[in-house]
């Protein structure tokens, strides 16, 4: 029996930290090591992801600054405020586009993972079709219980990457580890930019924030919600260097995972560890790709006010699963991932700097003045 | 109810037409006893009536009968008053001049008293007569608690209630169901602890019930629960007063319903349906470990077969190589894949269920024995399944029994074999997809309004000490309400004593 008068359902601060962690903890931590690898000497690639930790940071802070200076308004509404409809809709689109682009990535990674390590006769349109399809019943529920769900698969992320961390400590060689600071500007630069492109997931506070009744707190949770993969990135990198160290970490496609195939659990209960994690790469793919399409679904039904949810759900979904179809090779994922990369940072710090500057200008407006 | 529509019959002023007129109502059932007799020194009329085996005999016979029979004095005032204030030796005492009102006290085991030259009947609540004894309850047993369990009687189930939670604010309302049946169900919650949201939306729902007969109170949990497609039970049920007093100190709200053993609490989270009362009663490490157990019960009910499946069919690297030598030896002569195996197996297992629950108590040894044989021994020897699936199958039976709410593992051990299918057709990969669906599931479950996964999400730290673990008891009497449930602060300052609904 349905509610007689549904209340509106908010969420609160402490779960845009939840969202923010689960959201950047995604199949990207699989490979970043291999890029952060590629351009650094040794394991010099954590000083890249500190810098690029805490470039996400501040630029996460004042993501979360703009977004709760405008406390329940939904992000159409305070950008057309600050920069004018037309401009406030091209975003929109812009965003939208964004991130259709990365739930269909991250469901044709999970599906290239599970071809790879798990079943390889199952053709990889049935993977990713059956994950879309547990995306799309998820994305249909509602918005707060995306929230839960967040929440509900938080433990088995951070136990996950736990375990992740401390079961290969045993094969950890310091030798690899060494030497340190010998990596030149142009590495570092470029390892960063990797780095950042791995953190990206904030940005979603810029569409959550309206749905906290009072978000005085969100900017503190966006920072800490950052600050979870943070320091698994770091940890999961040298440890990775650690046991593999520099040269074959570039040369595997997934060093990651194969660092947990490294791992001998004590009594060999079960012969291989790696598929116990792949339950939890499973779930954080899903999370991150059920976010993005959350995110263009919300985007969607700002600016097609008149439309139901379940049909822009349908027409988004066939859209993503042709998309995640499209590349046929590795080569070609690799190289949407440096576009990638680059296209969301820019768009990212422009988003910033646009409505940063637009905000000073022209200042707050209360919900009650638009 | 039928003559809901027409305006309400009222008495006359003539005692045998009012007689007559209700006999008439009753279709002159034989059950229906009337006696006449007279009171006073001038001899007024008055006819009793009620229906025979509905009450207490003892009661009618000596506090009423004799009384109105034995009394021959000289009555000055108002008749009707006389008898009504001074005379009749019982508490329970109403008077009603409407016909649909006697017809529904009479039906509830009252006695109408009916003098002469009076429009109004003198109801008198003398229900009674054979109920079933209060005993252990049968589906919640416990070591160390309380061994009283609710019965069909209502009244009685209050009054167990009542000596529980000696409380001024618990509150008791009544409401009726059952179009024909016109059973009262009690709306119990307590004041300051329960939200008014809540309980105003539990009525409303109430209200909507459109039932004729409601045998348990099963009927009316499936009319409110919020949604019907779920495999979660979504409404708590409950035979132990016990459970119904600490959840209500907990801020829900109880429902009991005539001649339901099984009252409602409601809402709930899935940590509720995880938790037994006896929890409180052991100390707290042992109850912790029962409680970490229940949460691997709860996972294996769900997955073991399904794991088993896909291990051998599709990941058998994943399988310790000793034991991936056993297994492949036993499947040598099993002409099944392993899905019609683990379907035939989990089918004989439901069966034998069915059966040991239906069939008399008698029988249900034989059904026992040839089922332990049948599944345990033969079925191997014959070839048609291996032992490690009927090991498979037959834990996770035990560990849905070992999850305190029935209605939980049953639901428990249906959604099973959605995850048997998905291991078949995608193997572990099939199986994380159907984990993420049931937490997809619970995520947007709601009871009463009030999300399923609290308080693993939302996240309530602090009630999770007493959820995932049991704290020990001095660390959770701080706080007896769950945060979700806690009502607005101004509220129970207020209204602190008055009723809301």
């Amino acid at each position: 029996m349905k509610m007689n008068k549904a209340p509106a359902e908010f969420i609160n601060d402490r779960d845009i930290m939840f969202a923010v962690a689960s959201n950047i903890i995604s199949i990207t931590i699989l490979f970043l090591p291999r890029y952060v690898a590629n351009n650094t000497i040794a394991a010099d690639g954590w000083l890249t992801i500190l810098l690029g930790g805490v470039i996400a940071l501040i630029l996460g802070w004042f993501l979360a600054k703009i977004a709760s200076a405008f406390p329940n308004q939904s992000f159409l509404s305070f950008a057309s405020y600050l920069v004018s409809k037309p401009v406030a809709i091209i975003l929109c689109m812009a965003f939208i586009l964004q991130y259709v682009v990365i739930s269909s990535f991250q469901i044709r990674e999970i599906a290239t993972l599970s071809h790879e390590y798990l079943f390889d006769r199952t053709p990889i349109e049935v993977v990713c079709l059956a994950f879309l399809l547990v995306v799309v019943y998820a994305a249909s529920g509602s918005r707060a219980a995306i929230f839960r769900l967040n929440i509900m698969f938080f433990p088995f992320v951070v136990g996950g990457l736990v375990l992740l961390i401390f079961f290969p400590l045993g094969a950890v060689k310091l030798e690899n580890l060494l030497p340190v600071f010998e990596t030149d500007l142009k590495g570092i630069v470029l390892g960063t930019t990797s780095s950042l492109h791995a953190f990206l997931g904030f940005s979603i506070v810029l569409f959550y924030i309206s749905l906290i009744k009072k978000p005085q707190q969100a900017t503190k949770m966006t920072v800490l919600g950052i600050l979870w993969p943070f320091f698994f990135y770091i940890i999961i990198f040298i440890v990775c260097i650690g046991v593999f160290g520099n040269e074959t970490t570039n040369n595997l496609y997934y060093p990651v995972f194969e660092l947990s195939k490294k791992v001998s659990n004590p009594g060999n209960f079960i012969e291989r560890f790696d598929s116990i994690l792949f339950i939890i790469w499973t779930i954080i793919v899903f999370t991150t790709s059920l976010i993005a399409f959350d995110i263009a679904v919300l985007l969607l039904t700002l600016i097609f006010k008149n439309t139901k949810k379940m049909t822009i759900i349908f027409i988004l979904s066939p859209i993503i699963f042709l998309l995640a179809m499209l590349p046929t090779n590795y080569i070609e994922i690799n190289k949407i991932i440096k576009y990638m990369a680059y296209t969301e940072i820019t768009f990212i710090i422009f988003v910033i700097l646009l409505l940063g500057t637009m905000l000073l200008i022209k200042g707050v407006k209360t919900n009650d003045q638009i | 109810m039928s003559r809901s529509s027409n305006e309400p019959i009222h008495l006359e002023k003539n005692l045998e037409m009012n007689v007559e007129t209700i006999k008439k109502t009753l279709g002159n059932s034989a059950d229906l006893i009337v006696r006449k007799s007279s009171i006073g020194m001038i001899e007024n009329q008055f006819a009793m009536m009620y229906l025979k085996g509905l009450v207490d005999d003892d009661q009618v016979n000596n506090n009423i009968l004799r009384i109105l029979e034995l009394n021959k004095k000289d009555i000055t005032t108002n008749l009707l008053d006389a008898v009504y204030d001074e005379m009749i030796a019982l508490t329970e005492i109403k008077k009603s001049p409407e016909l649909d009102s006697i017809i529904k006290a009479l039906l509830n085991g009252d006695t109408a008293v009916l003098l002469s030259d009076e429009n109004q009947a003198i109801l008198l609540g003398t229900s009674g007569g054979e109920f079933r004894s209060i005993e252990e309850p049968q589906s919640e047993s416990v070591i160390r608690g309380s061994r009283s369990g609710f019965v069909e009687n209502l009244k009685f189930n209050l009054a167990l209630l009542r000596r529980e939670l000696k409380n001024p604010n618990l509150r008791i309302d009544f409401m009726e169901i059952g179009k024909h049946s016109n059973q009262k169900m009690a709306i119990c919650y307590i004041e300051g602890h329960a939200k008014p949201e809540i309980v105003d939306e539990v009525v409303r729902r109430l209200k909507t019930v459109d039932i004729d007969f409601s045998p348990d109170s099963g009927f009316v949990e499936q009319w409110i629960e919020d949604s019907n497609l779920s495999p979660f039970p979504q409404i708590l049920d409950t035979e132990r007063p016990d459970r119904v007093a600490y959840n209500l100190l907990r801020g829900k709200i109880g429902i009991i319903v005539e001649g339901s053993p099984f009252a409602l609490l409601m809402p709930i989270t899935i940590g509720d349906s995880l938790k037994t009362i006896e929890d409180y009663n052991q100390r707290w490490m042992i109850s912790t470990m029962l409680r970490l157990l229940r949460f691997v019960s709860f996972y294996m009910t769900l997955f073991l077969p399904a794991l088993y499946v896909a291990l051998v069919s599709y990941h058998p690297e994943l399988i310790p190589t000793q034991l991936l030598f056993t297994i492949a030896a036993s499947r040598e002569g099993v002409p099944f894949p392993s899905l019609i195996e683990a379907l035939i197996i989990a089918l004989f297992y439901e069966i034998l269920q069915e059966a040991g629950t239906r069939l008399p108590r008698k029988i249900g040894q034989t059904i026992g024995i040839v089922g332990g044989i049948v599944i345990g021994e033969i079925a191997v020897q014959a070839g048609i399944v291996t032992p490690l699936m009927v090991i498979a199958i037959s834990l996770t039976a035990i560990a849905a029994f070992t999850l305190p709410n029935y209605s939980l593992a049953i639901g428990l051990r249906v959604m099973r074999f959605g995850a048997i299918f998905a291991a078949t057709i995608l193997g572990l990969y099939g199986i994380i997809l159907v984990f993420i669906m049931i937490h997809i599931h619970l995520a947007n479950l709601k009871s009463i309004g009030i999300p399923y996964s609290a308080p693993f999400a939302p996240n309530y730290l602090g009630d999770l000490k007493n959820v995932i673990i049991r704290a020990p008891i001095t660390t959770l009497t701080k706080q007896q309400t769950q945060p979700f449930l806690e009502p607005a602060e101004e509220v129970e300052k207020t209204n602190g004593g008055s009723g809301t609904s």
